[in-house]
């Protein structure tokens, strides 16, 4: 045997302790996603059987054509639409809202505005079911429910004091003298906001845009509550309306189709979305 | 223009010998109702969800609720809460809703603070370990439900298929036929989509670190355990504290995967408070009894941010 030297030694076992538990940092955190595009591209007679087989030699994809037909016991094709419609529509409204909202809170002295701040982003974390109850009793009684416009309001609401904190934090950063110069040639305060500082932080409008999207696209519990009628299911919830168990190629197609927008949202703009959650980080 | 008088908002004079500038208040008047106009329909909105319904359920909680005429009926003071004292099933949920939420907040940390020190180091392929670690956080609750759900099916699920290959079990076992180990399945698929989050956030705390104290306290030969536990662990507790607690908080809202993998069951056996509450006010329709759970879930919830911000301060002032 070779005597090693000590610093090569060290090396080694560093390097074998650094790949090794790099492996299982992979395995544990992809796997899973693998698993379940692997079951949603295997014909069920595959599925079912107990011979493991991870790289197929075929993909299928009968189960996507499957849970995508029209009237399928999965009403994933509605989901899809009414998701989009309900997401585009309710990160339109926070953008409304929480643009000048933003602007105020960051340029505009206001006493305890601050405080009001906190306020509502903390309440942003506590549990949706606390505030369920009441508006499930109101949309009833308005006979709301069922509708895009309950879960559009319940959303917007709900994901408002995050859109806030986003959009401040990006007019936070911008320089005031092309506001103060504006101001001077006799702008209104309305007047700089649309013409100066909306073009400027037109990326912080993208990550708003985002996620309120997303975090609309992947609400469970409130249209879980809020609607009953098929016909305005969105898609995180398709997939447990039907009671009849489906067959688990068919659930994992759905599964990857509810996540489809969400990770190509997330990977292209994944810079932007690392960039507005950090920023928290040093606050 | 002369520097003497600046009237833009946001460079008011102020201080000793401005009391003469009456005008100012005048236009300190003018930017606080402007803020206001331009705050105030964000705010209504978020009261309308949180504020009117907050105070709603608080109410509710010492009512019963009329489901015929869908008002608040008669007013029975803290009988929601001494009732739900009585039950077996609520104060389950509450333990378990705590141990959940621990567990969480314990698995995320820990696992988080591994990953993010793997990370920080160099090697081949640190990129590519770095965009699949955040990869789960692109996966919606419910689909990290059905995801799971899967893994650990009974039948095709590759948990049992990969233990039993491996010896580690000898026959498929039902993962989630039981109450105390579907808990912890349902706490294995939320800690693996807070991992991303944890990650990235202690990523940035260890490469925020001052890195020359930790070369000079090489050199004067303090070995890695130490260097670990003397300076890399006080230093990040500050940020630790907050991510850990956050998880917390969030495992209180968990309900897409309970719902997903075991609807509260079996025998009530992953039922939490968040979940507990659905199931009275929704499927029993008992909402005076889940206002009163939502209120108690609320206080464990707040009671427990107490903790941890006394928790971090200590640290922070015995550091």
């Amino acid at each position: 045997m070779i005597a090693l030297k000590p610093r090569v030694r060290r090396a080694i076992v560093r390097n074998g302790l650094v790949y090794s538990s790099a492996a299982v940092v992979l395995f544990v955190m992809a796997f899973p996603l693998y698993g379940l595009l692997l079951t949603s591209l295997q014909p069920e007679a595959v599925i079912r059987s107990r011979d493991l087989q991870f790289v197929p030699d075929k993909l299928h994809l009968e189960h996507f054509l499957e849970v995508l037909k029209p009237g399928h016991i999965v009403p994933i094709r509605e989901g899809l639409w009414n998701s989009l419609v309900v997401s585009t529509m309710t990160a339109v409204v926070c953008l409304i809202f929480a643009m000048p909202a933003a602007y105020a809170f960051s340029r505009l002295r206001l006493p305890g505005r601050l405080v009001l701040l906190g306020a509502m982003i903390s309440v942003y974390f506590l549990p949706t079911v606390l505030f369920l109850i009441p508006m499930f009793v109101v949309f009833v009684n308005w006979s709301l429910d069922d509708s895009f416009f309950s879960l559009v309001l319940a959303y917007s609401g709900f994901i408002l004091p995050f859109e806030i904190w986003i959009l401040k934090a990006f007019i936070d950063k911008l320089p005031r003298d092309v506001e103060d110069s504006a101001r001077v040639d006799g702008c209104t305060d309305l007047q700089v906001m649309m013409r100066v500082v909306l073009p400027l932080v037109r990326p912080g409008i993208i990550a708003g845009f985002i996620f309120a999207f997303i975090l609309s696209w992947i609400e469970f519990l409130t249209p879980l509550i809020f609607t009953s009628n098929l016909k305005i299911t969105t898609v995180a919830l398709g997939m447990f309306r039907s009671t009849i168990d489906i067959k688990v190629g068919q659930q994992a197609a759905a599964a990857v189709l509810t996540l489809l927008p969400v990770a190509i949202l997330m990977l292209v703009f994944q810079s932007l979305i690392t960039r507005v959650l950090l920023t928290g980080a040093d606050k | 223009m002369p520097a003497a008088l600046d009237l833009r908002p946001g460079h008011l004079p102020s201080g000793p010998g401005t009391a003469f500038l009456e005008l100012t208040s005048k236009r300190r008047r003018r930017e606080i109702r402007r803020a206001l106009l331009m705050i105030g329909p964000a705010l209504l909105l978020v009261a309308a969800v949180y504020l009117y319904p907050a105070f709603y359920t608080l109410t509710l909680s010492f009512a019963e609720f009329d489901l015929v005429r869908l008002k608040l009926g008669n007013f029975v003071g803290f009988g929601n809460y001494l009732e739900l004292a009585g039950d077996p099933a609520f104060l389950g949920a509450t333990l378990r809703t705590v141990y959940f939420g621990f567990l969480i907040a314990f698995s995320a940390t820990v696992a988080g603070f591994l990953i993010a020190l793997l990370l920080d180091q160099k090697f081949y392929g640190r990129t590519i370990v770095r965009v699949v670690v955040v990869l789960p956080w692109a996966v919606p609750p419910v689909v990290a439900g059905v995801l799971w759900g899967q893994m650990f099916h009974a039948d095709v699920g590759f948990v049992n298929a990969l233990l039993s290959r491996a010896g580690i079990i000898d026959q498929y076992q039902i993962w989630l036929g039981d109450g105390w180990t579907a808990l912890h399945v349902i706490a294995i698929a939320e800690t693996w989509k807070a991992i991303p989050f944890m990650v990235l956030f202690l990523l940035a705390g260890l490469q925020s670190l001052p890195h020359h104290v930790f070369e000079a306290a090489k050199v004067d030969g303090a070995s890695a355990g130490q260097r670990f536990r003397h300076m890399l662990l006080p230093l990040m507790m500050p940020i630790v504290i907050p991510l850990a607690l956050i998880q917390f908080v969030w495992a209180m809202k968990a309900f897409d995967t309970i719902f997903v993998l075991t609807r509260g069951g079996p025998a009530g056996g992953t039922t939490t408070l968040n979940y507990f509450v659905y199931r009275e006010a929704f499927q029993t329709f008992d909402l005076g009894r889940a206002a009163a759970a939502a209120y108690v879930l609320l206080l464990v919830t707040l009671f427990v941010v107490l903790l941890a911000t006394l928790l971090r301060r200590y640290l922070v002032r015995h550091q």
